[in-house]
């Protein structure tokens, strides 16, 4: 039974990649016509580029599909409303031409031809020997204007190219390229994606890795302050930082204001500019790194005391909070690629994200950046502060040595 | 399901993964346009490339204009519009949907285009090249009127032939970007405006000189370098607030710099300027008499 469910597991997995291969396929977006899709691909795997016959296209229903080839100023627009008319069997095909008529399959017009109103073919050339008195657009065909011949209008072959072979054009010629599918060569594969995704993520941990080392070298003391308040007081801190993320840019707006209403300010508007970006982004970065390093030193301190021996200091506290927070972002990395699953890990390591950086964002401004520690849980209330610890006998320490032993019969 | 059994579904998963799935590979197309000259007169043509390279020069006599792109079809579409009343033209890529983030290397994402544009049909053109690295080239066109809108880019605009017909009026608008115009005189535009936020714009003065010329320059926060060639007159009059002015050679009256002679000099530039926390240069090109 337990196989039984594991197979029927698989099978879905299998089902939502394949999807998604469907999806690389067409090259486009979203999860749209799946059925649809799937029906235009298998012919074209396992019998090639179908030769349709060619057939006049019946006007479909008034409220069918219908295209207006008098304008041709929006090739994209124009490839999707054929492609969306299309149907297969190709036979089932129903459009309304503007002002002109619709054909399946290859179309030629005689050298004593000639068509009045625009001509819109799909899934096959057009051959122009004779004169058409419009715009001409093919959908995956080439146009052809033969010697002698001439078109009065614009021509347009959308996923075909327009070749004047001689003949006369007097309108514009637009060619618009096939979406290209997916070759084993222009596809970029799932390792490939990893490796990329990897060398990114490696390069964003080496880069908070030397700026945290930086940040501990010469600023410790407001680093553990930071990471003190983020364990203190982590719930105000979230807030604070909520708060500080929605006011950022209306106190920016103040501040740039204030500085231009006073006559001496304005000169330090591109000063201010820079300033407050800096002090920012520095919050913010100082702020994650904090977090890191109150999580490595809670990581740290459990494992000391399960019996694991280290140094503790806070390189370490921060390396190890580092490769704690990374942990998301390393499932992104491996399994980012997944259908559906890949999205919910970036967006679950990007929710994660979000919520360090505010938490540690509030932290820095409550401690306005390492230097007040009332939110840190480091200063002693007042009635904490009595003599009685003198009179408390030593446990451990120097004094705790050389403590005289306990007499046996004592 | 065991822990056991999950485990083994997610190694499963993880090796047929790559064989089965692709990654979603860049929707990039090509899209070309170009007409014939019918007999018109004039072509006003407006170009809109958002981002990537482009390239603007002269082209076939016969043909008015002629595009090839390569484009992000997620992101943009391609728009054509030429109007034989009007003989104005609308060509390039129209932004659609959403942009969104891509994390993917640049060199995949470039799109690339290039305009080109009869040289015989007199020629205004306004260039719509936000964030677009472009090269353009226009000597040899028979330019009635020139304006390039730029916004995060880096422009090089060059008139190695002299233009045909006259040129009125030349505007460049540069946001956050860096324009060097470069020879000119061979446009022979009356007048020349480059209006500024916190870009670079350096005009240069080379090439066959056939008129007088007046620049009009605002600048905010950038920079402006005027290359002017030696023996020409030139006269700065500037309103300038926090903005340094380094004009060799000129001798200052008031609010107006002038070379030595301006009155009788046989060919003249005239520049106002108004600047704010901008810095203007002059060079001199040529060698000293």
């Amino acid at each position: 039974m337990r196989a039984g469910k594991a197979a029927a597991a698989l099978l879905v997995v299998v089902t939502l990649i394949s999807a998604g291969r469907l999806e690389a396929a067409t090259g486009r977006g979203g999860w749209g016509e799946p059925v649809s899709r799937v029906k235009n691909i298998i012919p074209l795997i396992f019998l090639g580029s179908p030769d349709v016959a060619p057939q006049a296209v019946p006007t479909a229903e008034p409220q069918g599909p219908s295209v207006d080839p008098a304008h041709l100023n929006q090739p994209a627009a124009l490839e999707r409303s054929l492609r969306t008319a299309l149907r297969r069997p190709l036979d089932a095909t129903r459009l309304t031409v503007v002002g002109g008529t619709a054909r399946l399959g290859a179309y030629s017009v005689g050298s004593a031809e000639t068509v009045h109103g625009h001509v819109v073919v799909l899934e096959g050339d057009v051959d122009v020997h004779g004169h058409v008195d419009g715009n001409i657009v093919a959908l995956d065909g080439d146009i052809i204007v033969h010697p002698g011949a001439s078109v009065t209008g614009d021509v347009l072959a959308i996923g075909g190219h327009v070749r004047e072979a001689g003949g006369n054009i007097s309108g514009s010629v637009q060619s618009l390229e096939a979406v290209p599918l997916p070759s084993t060569a222009a596809a970029i594969s799932i390792p490939t994606v990893i490796a990329r995704r990897a060398a990114g993520f490696l390069g964003v941990f080496l880069t908070l890795v030397t700026l945290g080392f930086g940040l501990v070298t010469f600023g410790r003391p407001n680093l553990e302050i930071v990471s003190d308040t983020v364990m203190q007081s982590f719930g105000r801190s979230f807030l604070v930082g909520l708060l500080g993320e929605v006011l950022i840019l209306p106190t920016f707006g103040m501040l740039i204001v204030g500085l231009v209403l006073t006559v001496a300010g304005a000169l330090l508007v591109p000063f201010g500019i820079v300033v407050y970006a800096l002090l920012a982004i520095v919050a913010i970065l100082g702020g994650v790194l904090a977090v890191a390093h109150a999580m490595g030193e809670t990581i740290t301190r459990r494992r000391m005391a399960q019996g694991f021996k280290a140094s503790p200091n806070s390189y370490r506290y921060l390396l190890t909070g580092l490769v704690a927070l990374s942990v998301a972002w390393l499932a992104w990395v491996v399994f980012g690629w997944v259908p559906v699953a890949g999205g919910l890990i970036l967006s679950a390591a990007a929710i994660l994200t979000w919520f360090i950086g505010t938490v540690g964002f509030g932290a820095a401004l409550l401690s306005r950046g390492g230097i007040r520690e009332h939110f840190a849980g480091r200063l002693i209330p007042a009635e904490m502060l009595t003599d009685e610890y003198l009179w408390a006998t030593p446990q451990f320490g120097v004094p705790a040595v050389k403590r005289p032993p306990k007499e046996p019969g004592a | 399901m065991t822990l056991r059994g999950a485990f083994l579904l997610v190694t499963c998963v993880g090796f047929a993964g790559p064989v089965l799935h692709p990654a979603d590979a860049q929707t990039m197309r090509a899209f070309s346009a170009n007409r014939p000259v019918r007999g018109e007169r004039l072509l006003i043509a407006s170009l809109d490339f958002g981002s990537g390279r482009v390239v603007i020069q002269p082209g076939q006599p016969g043909e008015l204009y002629r595009a090839a792109l390569r484009y992000d079809a997620e992101r943009a579409a391609p728009i054509q519009n030429f109007d034989p009343r009007t003989n104005s033209l609308h060509l390039g890529l129209e932004s659609v949907g959403s942009g969104g983030v891509r994390v993917t290397s640049r060199t995949q994402l470039e799109q690339t285009a290039r305009f080109e544009f009869s040289p015989d049909i007199p020629l205004s053109l306004t260039a719509n090249l936000g964030a677009a690295d472009a090269t353009i080239d226009l000597g040899g066109t028979t330019l009635t009127e020139l304006t390039i809108n730029s916004g995060a880019t880096r422009s090089s605009l060059a008139f190695s032939r002299p233009t045909r017909g006259e040129c009125r009026h030349a505007t460049f608008t540069v946001g956050a970007s860096e324009l060097d115009a470069r020879q000119l005189a061979n446009a022979g535009c009356g007048v020349i405006e480059v209006q500024g936020g916190v870009g670079r714009a350096a005009l240069g003065f080379e090439g066959e000189w056939r008129r007088d010329v007046a620049v009009v320059v605002d600048m905010a926060m950038g920079g402006v370098t005027l290359r002017v060639p030696r023996g020409t007159g030139l006269q700065i009059t500037a309103a300038r607030f926090l903005s340094t002015l380094d004009a060799q050679g000129l001798t200052r009256n008031g609010n107006v710099w002038s070379t030595p002679g301006f009155a009788t000099a046989k060919r003249k530039i005239t520049v106002e300027l108004q600047a704010s926390m901008a810095g203007v240069n002059v060079e001199w090109l040529g060698s000293k008499e």
